[in-house]
């Protein structure tokens, strides 16, 4: 009990943490919301103008800091996320996250829910069928698609399947333009369509980290003294990997699975940017080019936010299933 | 103080081409151009013009970041007026207009029989409303009329709009005769749109435009043709496709497979990835503007208030090769006298140009001319300049100005920064030169004014809204106050003066000629702009000639 | 972003000091490791003497005809502004290594200093070390990274190596913290603090060369953070568009379009770069968990029938 407590202690702090250095950032930095908006208006408009255009929107950037602040804790916890004053000038916050989040999160979650369940099922399997060629290579394959850097994979998987064969998988946006969204076979297979090799990005990368950590988990937990017991006692050999093996190597695995899903969210931008994907990653980079205060901070609340209640769910999932964990608070 | 600047709305990472190879069958055209012949409506075009982000589904005309999706298609002006095709001005909702002897005050006679396209009947009382409203919610005077124009009153009386400015105001005629669009009073005087003009979404736009929007998604706008539009028989195509991009590759994809028709943005190595592709796919991008360098005329900065530095920069520098391989020749050279050619070749004094020396690149006058300021090899000239990250043309065009740079003494170290601290920089004047291009105009005029007119500058550390350079020079003011109250002829011949003056005092030095992107698919569609017949500005992105163009194209395969 | 996670679980790495000789000896043996280093050091050469690799001087020149295929003058053709791209690819070396050692340098030595202090010192400066430390942690350092980069205005190599180490040492922290905990109940430290000691000498003496093969892995895994994520940045365009680097030619390649017109060398050559690189580092690190591991060294069977029963010995 103390634990869990110490653990949404520690839960609000961080999201306190992170949401003050979320609002000092921009305000930190050089540029300013009233010069992006007068380089999109050419220069057309006079300082004045400017200004008042932003201020209808919301951005009063003259009025006390400690306000300002106190303003924005409120208004993001009671979801006043007020208007883009960037790109998409007026548009609703709420707006443009509703429609880039389920994008995120169905390509870059199921991607990442993918590659964990492939990669475990690997791992489990490479850790328990030592020896063969299999295993002497098979880390080093994964280790080295662990390192390959995102966009050069996207850049090949475009290069291969969509400009060597003429376009046969597209390799860009989330549909086809032309069709309506709605519930038809039509759209859903445009749309499973053009996640294909953004999803295969996503997964050729991120799979060998699972498997490694499986398999090391799994050598580990394979020379624990009850393994030994429960072949002694001729249990099965899938009964012991599933029941006693599997089981208990997976537990390491589950935070980090956790922060992934956390990072879900956070979108992979650089999958995102490179099949122009308008998930919430696309939709951060756009918010950082543009000065576009309110979407951005609401963004990296968004991504912090899930993170920790990732974090805070796996931890609470390791108390239930694993008692040693209760004992050592 | 923001003068009544043109708004010519120009895309920042641009390149285009100027060859031209249509060879399309043109309708009947009356003077201005504009394509007038019978045809049967029909057809779809797909335009292809990257908006960076994703559609809001919001068309309030009055909003930058929307704007460009809205007027042209659905909002219309009062007059059309072309600046490829020196000013010729097709009356759109006003059928007249006459201009007082003092030329302070114009009337506008309004059409008769236009209808919204919700019904209900369009009148003069309409064009009061909209520039009224502009008074009453500045934020929404995007060019300044009631303020820099000097715009006194709008009053309409029957089918009549009298404007009433406080100065001859013919020069403005651009801004308020063509690029104001007309709302409906009877949508805007109530609820929201009455409350907050300048933030209402209008996701439902009413116009008096060739077009309405049926659909809007975030990945797509699909506008049909307005069945009671005001021209007879128009518009012939019934449905425009616009895609929302997020970037110039797919865009560029779309366009070299065909599956979109009207192109508006840079193509690198567009010969082998567009034009080559198929011989329906054609290109043709008009000059507008120069992309400029802007020297610091301040005495703070030692080397570049010298003029012996800015003419060895001007002399030193082969625009033709930085044209070629900074924009892969999609760009023409520019020249020192800062006229726009061939857009303005009325107004260009070509012999001046040669006589001074600037014709073509001359490295051993600069070497001359930086000796003669005290530059050589034991004194090297350092320079730095800014520009912005993201503009890869821009880069690959001061990479070749560095190298020529190089060839004659000058070291340039070329500074790429994020836009916001650029535009900081640019404006407070803290640079040693700066890569610009500003907005252009009607006529070589507008340029001129915003680049050398003493008002439009600062001191430095002051933002300038213009004037950069911090250029000051009572002649050329007092040929820049005259223009506006001359006409024609003396028109022409006060800006091939201030042409002498860019060669004499080198205030700034134009370098490329920043073009219209088009690039147009003749397989379906006819009746495109084109070199031979530039009737409107062809890139989607200008507005109201978006709106001119569309209600021009016919498609082949609707004729029966 | 991937997560490079540790492969093996605090305790198991723990290796008693009396093993760093042939700590040394087993890594040559290791052939990953060997691969791994043969391939930095393959890099560094190229990075401190191009010269041997490439007669061209200055990389961003543009002295060639733009766009070329590739053929005898030019390995990898040139790109679309005349540049000779195996040139660029050369000379880029040094920007990347550069920021692997320093960034992955930097960041470590933050790890180790607020790791090791946090275990040490413990209570309330342990909390607060923590809570820092877990703070950065989730937040999303990818697009802190954007914004930071972004604003800072002009995206030179010190921007980018100051984000990479604030992003990059919360993890290794973490797992220094808890390895550096598990020490402290060691006998051996126990008698160090019985004998009287000084606490700098007992951290300095006694536990970091205990930590001494976790510091190697976290200095890998943040030499590979680095290298990647500045990769990244500098595609996105939040790098100088005018510096020669790997990520800066993947940036042009990726504006010209070049696998679209004909030109895929300029964007897999210099990914295939970074990709070696971060490979070579994943390489030595997985080298070093299999060697204070061995069981989890790849178990070499002859001539044996293959049963179901495994033994775990490697």
């Amino acid at each position: 009990m103390r634990y869990l407590v110490r653990r949404l202690g520690f839960f609000v702090l961080t999201l306190w943490a992170a949401l003050t250095l979320n609002f000092f950032i921009p305000r930190l930095m050089p540029g300013s919301p009233v010069d992006a908006l007068r380089t999109r208006t050419h220069n057309r408009l006079s300082q004045d103008a400017l200004e008042q255009l932003l201020a209808s929107f919301g951005f009063k950037p003259n009025a006390n800091l400690l306000q300002q602040y106190l303003d924005y804790l409120g208004d993001m916890f009671t979801g006043h996320w007020g208007v883009s004053i960037g790109a998409s000038l007026g548009q609703p916050i709420t707006q443009i996250i509703a429609q880039a989040l389920p994008w995120t999160v169905g390509l870059v979650g199921v991607a990442t829910v993918i590659a964990f369940v492939l990669g475990t099922l690997i791992g489990a399997v490479a850790g328990w069928r030592r020896g063969g060629v299999l295993d002497s290579i098979l880390p080093t394959v994964f280790v080295i698609t662990s390192a390959l850097p995102y966009f050069w994979v996207a850049l090949l998987l475009i290069l291969f399947f969509s400009v060597w064969t003429g376009g046969w998988l597209p390799h860009d946006f989330n549909y086809d333009s032309t069709i309506v969204p709605g519930w038809t076979p039509e759209f859903i297979g445009s749309v499973l369509v053009h996640a294909i090799l953004p999803a295969a990005t996503i997964i050729v990368t991120a799979v060998g980290g699972w498997i490694l950590t499986m398999r090391n988990n799994m050598i580990a937990t394979l020379s624990e003294d009850y393994v030994r017991m429960a072949r002694a006692k001729g249990l099965s050999d899938w009964k012991i990997m599933t029941g006693y093996a599997a089981r208990n190597a997976i537990l390491p695995n589950l935070s980090g699975f956790a922060m992934s899903l956390g990072f879900v969210v956070s979108g992979a931008i650089l999958v995102e940017y490179v099949f122009n994907y308008p998930g919430l990653g696309y939709l951060l980079y756009n918010a950082v080019q543009n000065t576009d205060y309110p979407l951005m901070q609401v963004l990296f609340l968004l991504f912090t936010a899930a993170v920790l209640v990732a974090v805070l769910i796996c931890d609470f999932a390791i108390v239930a299933l694993d008692p040693r964990a209760r004992a050592t608070s | 103080m923001a003068l009544a600047t043109v708004g010519l709305l120009l895309s920042a990472c641009s390149g285009g081409g100027t060859s031209s190879t249509s060879s399309s069958t043109e309708d009947t055209t009356g003077p201005t151009g504009v394509p007038s012949g019978n045809h049967e409506k029909g057809g779809q075009v797909t335009i292809v013009n990257v908006a960076g982000q994703t559609w809001s589904c919001q068309f309030n005309p009055f909003n930058p970041a929307v704007f460009q999706q809205s007027q042209g298609f659905v909002y219309e002006p009062l007059v059309f007026v072309n600046i490829l095709n020196d000013q010729a001005e097709t009356p759109l909702l006003a059928s007249s207009y006459t201009w007082s002897p003092d030329g302070k005050s114009v009337e506008f006679t309004i059409r008769d029989g236009v209808k919204w396209s919700d019904g209900q009947p369009m009148t003069a009382k309409d064009v009061e409303f909209t520039f009224n409203l502009l008074k009453k919610t500045p934020a929404l005077d995007t060019y300044a009329l009631w303020t820099g124009a000097g715009l006194q009153s709008v009053t309409a009386a029957g089918n009549k709009v009298t404007m009433q400015f406080a100065a001859p105001a013919k020069v403005y005629f651009f801004n308020f005769a063509n690029q104001v669009p007309i709302v409906p009073e009877h949508v805007w005087s109530t609820g929201e749109a009455a409350a907050h003009p300048d933030t209402w979404a209008d996701d439902k736009p009413v116009g008096t435009g060739a077009f309405t929007v049926n659909n809007c998604n975030p990945n797509n706008i699909e506008y049909t043709a307005n069945p009671t539009y005001w021209q007879p028989g128009k518009p012939y195509i019934q449905t425009v496709e616009y895609p929302a991009y997020l970037d110039n590759g797919p865009a560029n994809l779309d366009l070299a497979t065909g599956k979109g028709q009207w192109g508006s943005q840079f193509i690198p190595n567009i010969k082998a990835f567009y034009l080559d592709k198929s011989p329906d796919n054609h290109t043709w991008s008009p000059p507008v503007t120069s992309v400029t360098l802007y020297p610091n005329l301040d005495p703070s900065h030692a080397a570049t208030s010298k003029l012996e530095v800015r003419q060895a920069i001007a002399m030193a520098l082969d625009r033709s090769k930085i044209a070629l391989v900074g924009e892969g020749g999609q760009e023409p050279a520019a020249n020192q006298s800062g006229v726009v050619t061939p857009t303005f070749d009325k107004f260009f004094d070509s012999a001046a140009v040669a006589s001074a020396g600037y014709d073509k690149p001359n490295t051993d006058k600069a070497k001359e001319l930086l000796a003669k300021a005290g530059y050589g090899p034991d004194h090297p000239l350092d320079l730095s300049v800014i520009t912005v990250t993201g503009y890869t043309d821009w880069d690959a065009s001061l990479a070749v100005v560095k190298q020529q740079l190089a060839a004659v003494g000058i070291n340039l170290t070329v500074q790429d920064l994020a836009q916001q601290t650029y535009d900081d920089k640019l404006y407070t004047g803290d640079f040693d030169l700066a890569y610009y291009a500003p907005p252009g105009g009607p006529t070589p005029y507008y340029e001129m004014r915003l680049n050398l007119y003493s008002k439009n500058s600062a001191p430095i550390g002051q933002p300038a809204s213009s004037n950069y350079s911090r250029y000051s020079n009572p002649e050329v003011d007092a040929l820049l106050d005259k223009y506006p109250v001359v006409d024609g002829d003396a028109q022409v011949q006060i800006v091939k003066q201030i042409g002498d003056a860019m060669m004499r005092d080198v205030p700034v030095i134009p370098v490329t000629e920043m073009v219209d992107w088009f690039q147009y698919n003749t397989k379906d569609i006819s009746g495109w702009p084109t070199e031979h017949n530039p009737y409107a500005q062809p890139a989607a992105f200008n507005i109201p000639d978006v709106g001119i163009v569309l209600s021009s194209i016919w498609s082949k395969s609707a004729q029966g | 972003m991937s997560i490079v996670t540790a492969t093996v679980t605090a305790e198991t790495v723990a290796v008693p000091a009396r093993r760093r000789g042939g700590f040394w000896h087993s890594l040559a043996r290791n052939p990953k490791a060997v691969v791994g280093v043969v391939i930095f050091l393959l890099f560094t050469v190229m990075a401190v003497w191009p010269g041997l690799f490439t007669s061209v001087s200055d990389p961003n020149a543009l002295e060639f005809m733009p766009s070329e295929q590739p053929s005898g003058d030019h390995l990898l053709g040139t790109t679309a502004l005349g540049q000779d791209i195996w040139a660029q690819l050369v000379f880029g070396a040094r920007q990347s290594l550069v920021i692997a050692v320093v960034a992955g340098g930097c960041a470590t030595v933050l790890s180790v200093l607020v790791g090791v202090t946090a275990a040490y010192l413990g209570g309330i400066v342990d909390d607060i070390l923590s809570l820092l430390t877990n703070a950065i942690l989730v937040i999303p350092a990818f697009p802190l990274i954007i914004i930071f980069a972004k604003y800072a205005g002009q995206g030179g190599l010190p921007v980018i190596l100051a984000v990479l180490v604030f992003t990059g040492w919360s993890y290794g922290a973490n797992q220094l913290r808890a390895q550096a905990l598990s020490l402290r109940s060691r006998d051996f430290l126990e008698a160090a603090r019985v004998r009287g000691e000084r606490r700098s000498y007992i951290i300095l003496a006694e536990v970091l060369p205990n930590l001494a093969s976790l510091i190697v892995a976290n200095f890998l895994g943040a030499a590979l953070y680095s290298v990647l994520t500045a990769a990244g940045l500098q595609f996105l365009g939040l790098g100088d568009p005018n510096s020669v680097s790997w990520g800066t030619m993947l940036y042009w390649s990726q504006n010209q379009q070049a696998l679209q017109t004909g030109m895929p060398l300029w964007s897999i050559a210099p990914g295939l770069c970074v990709a070696l690189l971060g490979a070579s580092f994943a390489l030595v690190n997985y080298a070093f968990d299999e060697i204070s591991s061995p069981a989890l060294r790849p178990v070499r069977r002859h001539r044996v029938r293959r049963s179901r029963q495994r033994t775990d010995r490697g």
